[in-house]
């Protein structure tokens, strides 16, 4: 490899269907799209040919990190697994899962910056990395067994400090709903059945090299310490929940709980959260607990500790142990729980409702079994959309209607009438096994109850409540939050669009007049952002957030950045007036890699990865009219549930002429037709993907 | 002049002593989340001061020495409560905000609610949940608050304070000279419900 720091320089190739392993140079065939996603979609581009079903075994599952992984940057354990997605509906296309975890900095350890999964294996096996030491052996006796004993038993051959990342037998079910997993509850949705398909349980690596710093080590210290100074919680929130000594500003809704009073009431001894002053950067730890946040008070009691991923100080996975659960549950669950965000929701989505609230004691149990189920069977929730389905299904009576009466009467429906949180024992791991009419459809995802149930699309795109997008995938930080901006970057990706750059800002905690007074230095004005319940007209500036939002989306996945913690634009900071800083990518990159980029610079690496997820969503989908076959809303946008207007008070209702004028701006500025939502010839060329534009004159893909 | 020179070194006079003693507590306080009262400031120094083991009472001007030390040291804040009488915290270790919603919990808990929710409401365009004033810093007790909203009702000072309710039943506080009973309702179901079904 050439002198390059941060880059291992290798990637790894395994055909299952031949047992070859190879290697090839990172630098040379991938470094212009950095690794991650961009590593993933350009083998996609290189070697699976359009049509290709996520099952067959011509179908790749990259596992791709990025520079940045493994190195001391904050929060830089994310690896992005693309492939042709599962459930993406009518027509599979290019989607990732992402997971954190230790994966992506043991991957860079033993050597490589992905692996490239080819083939199918003739019978279960599982894949050991141990730095340059690659073998396929033999699954059997892991295939019919959960994700949490597959990587015990893996952990005791390869020794504790090995990475395993699993399937469950959803997964090995062929269960399109299905995940991959890595130390016990970091997960990749929607990928796990094409592992599955290839006959690869698991694949476990341990690493004992190192990521080399090619720059100036005294100055990659400090950019380090100047980023962890400006990280705030979980998503970036940067003022805590309840007032403290030090904020200025409070704000219920953000993830940092940390208070004095506040424990980890599980620690021995209980651990005081405390005020958690942003200074001092010892406390970091302190100011997440996931658990609390989402599940309420009860959950501090139960807390162990906060767990996460390599290198990050947020620990967003809180560690829960949960006593009584054995005894009142059994099924085999764990006094152990741990899980984050909506995977720790999972359970409490599946009820409307519950006899002491949400936050009582019934949900927060409902909570524990769902976690424990769905990280063992590994079964994927598709951002709560097949729970809200399944509440949609059973109380319009159509699950009694499509299936079977034996089978229906045998759920337990009046444990499910009672909202008893052990009814998900009954239907979950039927999901897994495929188990019956509703389990196989449920497990297919939403896409199965319009193409084999018949029911209408139209019926979910008109609902707000049930939050459905397109192409069987529900809508994530949208309109409802992020109006005109929330609504285009939905329209983009081929399942939800799993983006947290505008999050990261928008519910960061800060006053509107603060964030408005950051917009200005960002995005060129205070009208880039709205107050929530305020919307106003696009604009320009607006765009240009949209914009930035999805190339940083693309830059964070491929650099090996969390998109749940970066981009770091805002600070808990008053000193420095909020402000967070929106170089700090190009800064690590730059030492990290020895190779000097600007932010400008590294933005347009971020439009080329993004450019060539679009190319290969046109070259699939076979046509070039994106804006009217791919960039779609759901009806319900357009509708206010109380008959309000557009730009009222409290409103979340878009103007069908302004989210239009919305895509034309965000298109102008990306270069791409207005007309076909495609990227012109010009702008292949300008990003470097000229090979694309040469295909699409062939093809009559170029607008 | 506070410091003798000699030889070269400086020495600090027992009033310097004291009024760093002073100005060390007043931040310590700060960062715990307490503003200290000229009482606690008198009440520390006694018992620090040299000879407080046995019952000499130092003769200092504590309130000047303050005076003279925030002068120097630019931190050193004073607020003043409803009766006029000066609370002192650092501002390098608590924020104005948190100063002041110490300095109500002096006073009538009627106006401690109304004053944190219209804040909320005209700075951060906020309702805020009634179930703030249970915790840190307003310790206030469920029937408390319960007491302060009905009489809030019924006391013309504090009508612009309106309640509204989420979808599962949670009530949120607001004031309608800052907020529109629309926007509020739909904050505080965000907030509320909103936020926890998109994560």
């Amino acid at each position: 490899m050439a002198t390059f720091g941060g880059w291992a320089g290798k990637v790894l190739r395994v055909d299952l269907s031949t047992g070859r392993i190879s290697t090839e140079d990172t630098l040379e065939k991938y470094k212009d799209v950095l690794g991650g996603t961009g590593l993933g979609y350009k083998v996609l581009w290189d070697e699976v040919k359009p049509g290709t079903k996520p099952y067959d075994s011509e179908n790749k599952l990259i596992f791709g990190v990025g520079p940045l992984a493994g190195t001391g940057a904050p929060s830089n354990g994310r690896t992005a697994i693309t492939t042709i997605y599962p459930t993406c509906w009518p027509k599979p296309l290019v989607a990732t899962g992402h997971f954190g975890g230790d994966f992506a900095c043991q991957l860079k350890y033993a050597g490589y910056d992905g692996i490239i999964i080819e083939g199918k294996a003739d019978r279960p096996v599982w894949l050991s990395i141990t730095d340059g030491k690659v073998e396929i052996k033999d699954a059997r006796h892991l295939w019919g067994q959960g994700i949490r004993r597959t990587n015990l038993d893996i952990v005791q051959e390869l020794g504790p400090t090995a990475c395993v990342a699993a399937i469950g037998i959803a997964g090995e079910n062929l269960v399109p709903m299905s995940t991959i997993i890595n130390n016990v509850s970091h997960s990749a949705g929607g990928v796990g059945s094409v592992m599955g398909a290839k006959n690869l349980k698991a694949i476990a690596v341990r690493g004992s090299g190192y990521v080399r710093i090619a720059g100036d080590k005294a100055e990659w210290e400090k950019v380090i310490k100047h980023h962890l100074a400006l990280l705030g919680s979980n998503n970036q929130h940067v003022v805590p929940n309840s007032p403290q000594p030090w904020a200025e500003f409070s704000h219920p809704g953000v993830r940092w709980v940390a208070s004095k009073g506040r424990a980890w009431g599980a620690a021995q001894p209980p651990i005081d959260s405390g005020t958690c002053d942003p200074h001092d950067l010892n406390r970091i730890a302190y100011r997440t607990n996931n658990a609390a946040f989402y599940l309420g008070n009860i959950a501090w009691q139960y807390t162990v500790r906060g767990n996460g991923c390599t290198s990050c100080p947020i620990r967003c996975h809180t560690l829960l142990r949960v006593p009584y659960l054995p005894e009142k549950y059994g099924n085999g669950i764990t006094e152990n729980i741990q899980s984050t965000c909506v995977r720790l929701l999972f359970g409490r989505f599946f009820y409307k409702s519950f006899t002491d609230g949400f936050l009582g004691r019934t949900a927060f149990d409902a909570c524990m079994v769902g976690v424990y189920l769905i990280d063992d069977l590994g079964i994927w929730d598709n951002y709560g959309q097949i729970q809200r389905d399944f509440i949609k299904i059973y109380h319009e009576g159509t699950i009694k209607d499509k299936i079977g009466e034996a089978e229906f009467k045998s759920y337990s429906w009046d444990k499910y009438a009672k909202s008893d949180p052990s009814f998900l024992f009954d239907l979950i791991p039927r999901i897994a096994r495929k188990e019956g009419e509703l389990a196989t459809v449920l497990g297919k995802g939403t896409g199965a109850l319009f193409g084999q149930w018949g029911l209408p699309e139209e019926e979910w795109k008109k609902d707000e409540g049930l939050g459905y997008w397109k192409m069987g995938h529900p809508q994530h930080h949208s309109s409802l939050e992020a109006y005109q901006l929330g609504a285009i970057i939905n329209t983009q990706y081929n399942r939800d669009v799993q983006c947290h750059t505008h999050q990261n800002f928008l519910r960061n905690g800060l006053p509107i007049k603060e964030q408005k007074r950051l917009a200005k230095d960002l995005w060129g004005s205070e009208d880039a952002v709205d107050d929530i319940g305020m919307y106003t007209p696009m604009n320009l500036n607006k765009a240009k957030m949209t914009r930035w939002t999805l190339l940083r989306k693309e830059l964070h996945d491929s650099l090996s950045l969390c998109n749940w913690m970066a981009p770091v634009v805002a600070s808990p900071l008053k000193e420095r007036g909020y402000s967070g800083d929106d170089t700090l990518e190009s800064l690590l990159y730059s030492i990290a890699t020895g190779e000097k980029m600007t932010r400008e610079e590294l933005d347009e690496v971020g439009e080329r990865i993004f450019g060539l997820h679009r190319a290969l969503t046109i070259r699939d989908m076979g046509t070039k009219e994106m804006r009217k076959e791919h960039d779609t809303f759901p009806d319900w946008v357009f509708k206010d549930r109380q008959g309000r207007a557009p730009f009222t008070p409290g409103t979340t209702h878009m103007e069908k002429n302004d989210l239009n004028l919305g895509m034309d701006m965000f298109y102008n500025l990306l270069g791409w037709d207005k007309a076909t939502g495609s990227p012109t010839e010009e702008t292949y060329k300008k990003l470097k993907l000229g090979y694309v534009a040469e295909e699409f004159e062939k093809k009559g893909l170029l607008p | 002049m506070t410091k003798h020179q000699q030889g070269g070194a400086s020495i600090l006079t027992e009033e310097e002593k004291v009024s760093r003693s002073i100005a060390a507590m007043i931040r310590d306080k700060s960062r715990e989340g307490l503003l200290v009262s000229m009482q606690g400031i008198w009440e520390e120094s006694i018992n620090q001061a040299p000879g407080a083991d046995k019952g000499v009472v130092p003769e200092i001007d504590l309130q000047a020495l303050l005076i003279v030390r925030m002068k120097e040291e630019d931190d050193l804040t004073a607020i003043r409560n409803q009766e006029g009488q000066p609370r002192y915290y650092s501002s390098r270790f608590m924020s104005e905000n948190y100063a002041k919603i110490l300095i109500r919990k002096e006073g009538d808990p009627l106006v401690l609610i109304a004053e944190t929710v219209r804040e909320s409401s005209s700075l951060a365009s906020r309702p805020v949940p009634v179930a703030i004033f249970l915790a840190s810093p307003f310790h206030l007790s469920q029937v408390e608050i319960s007491a302060c909203l009905q009489q809030m009702r019924e006391d013309r000072r504090f009508q612009d304070i309106r309640q509204t309710a989420t979808s599962i039943g949670t009530y949120f506080l607001y004031s309608a000279l800052h907020l529109d009973p629309d926007r509020a309702s739909m904050l505080s179901e965000w907030l509320d419900v909103g936020q926890h079904q998109n994560p």
